[in-house]
């Protein structure tokens, strides 16, 4: 395959030598005259000193035949125009960012960017698992603004244990999707007993996150 | 009507004064405090500092849910062509425009249905015509 990668910071120059171990063709598209001269000369790894941006700039680096173009500016705004410039202006190589925001995740997508890495969010859930107690987790953000999927674990001392999930108030768009227990999986119907340490798995907005976490972990 | 403007340089101040008001309510959203300051004297028009990076929480706060237009008119060409797409795509703005300078870009993204204002094509144009003449 030959794969551009634009930008190449950490996430760039990682990817870069990955990929170029396991065989692939890879040229990289870098700014900083630096670290351009860095990643040539030291590195050995083939670099192009411009603006990733610009259209001639991505025609230089062989975009034209390109299988793979990778976006890594550390810019979500300019990783999009990249991969837009990318898919209108060249003979459509699947495109792949990262982004910052994890709300402009769907929005990337709905924009044909083809694989989008919501690089934040998924530190944002390692960091929220790793915090003791009964945290809310944030699993990923749904395709309809505002819109997640979010995990709660329920604490024995909660005042849902023993009741059936039909007896909650939830929010008026949040919705238990699925129960995660020792066990298994369950499709959670209104008949569901609650138990202690079910992980709760819902759909919610944003502004209502706070109000759920209350409802399945209060006391 | 309500705006939204993304913007506090002299494009965004001009918008400002020719649509400032009765019947329209204007919010400006920028990253320089006193550009806003003497944007926010002009009457219905109300002024919101923004941090780097410019985040779509800013947008939503800001009311782009139910607003009848969005300008992205500050000097980032990126930027506002990331935020005229968000307003577009994620929150159906009926009307949007997108300022952009790089002649390449402007052709890229009306093709693809973007309402793009800029000045750069034409005056590239003019001095070819000048040039040729």
């Amino acid at each position: 395959m030959y794969i551009v990668i634009v930008g190449c910071s950490e996430a760039g120059y990682y990817l870069a030598r990955a990929l170029v171990t396991s065989g692939h063709e890879v040229a990289v598209i870098e700014r900083d005259r630096h670290r351009h001269q860095l990643l040539t000369e030291g590195l050995g790894i083939v670099a192009l000193l411009g603006d990733g941006a610009d259209l001639e700039t991505l025609d230089k680096a062989g975009v034209g035949r390109a299988d793979v173009v990778v976006a890594l500016t550390g810019v979500d705004a300019t990783n999009l125009v990249i991969c837009q410039t990318v898919q209108h202006r060249f003979r459509a190589p699947r495109t792949m960012t990262l982004v910052k925001d994890p709300k402009n995740e769907p929005v990337f997508e709905e924009l044909g960017v083809d694989v989008v890495v919501n690089w934040i969010q998924l530190a944002l859930t390692a960091l929220e698992a790793g915090v003791p107690g009964h945290p809310l987790r944030h699993l990923m953000n749904l395709r309809q603004p505002g819109m997640q999927l979010v995990c709660v674990a329920v604490p024995p001392e909660a005042d849902i244990v023993g009741k059936r999930l039909g007896e909650l108030q939830l929010p008026p768009n949040s919705f238990i999707s699925l129960v995660v227990k020792k066990g298994g999986a369950d499709l959670p119907s209104n008949h569901y007993l609650v138990e202690a340490e079910d992980e709760i798995i819902a759909v919610t907005s944003s502004g209502d996150e706070q109000l759920l976490y209350d409802i399945l972990t209060g006391v | 009507m309500r705006i939204l403007i993304y913007g506090w340089g002299q494009l965004a101040a001009s918008v400002v004064r020719d649509l400032a008001g009765k019947d329209t309510e204007i919010t400006v959203l920028g990253k320089e405090r006193s550009q806003l300051e003497r944007l926010s004297s002009n009457p219905g028009v109300t002024a919101v500092l923004l941090a780097e990076p410019v985040m779509q929480d800013y947008l939503l706060e800001a009311g782009v849910s139910h607003t009848d237009a969005f300008l992205a008119l500050s000097d980032d060409d990126h930027e506002n062509l990331l935020l005229a797409q968000v307003a577009r795509q994620m929150f159906n703005v009926p009307h949007v425009i997108c300022h952009v300078e790089s002649p390449q870009l402007q052709i890229l993204y009306t093709t693809l249905g973007l309402n793009v204002v800029g000045y750069s094509r034409g005056i590239v144009q003019d001095i070819r015509q000048v040039i040729d003449a």
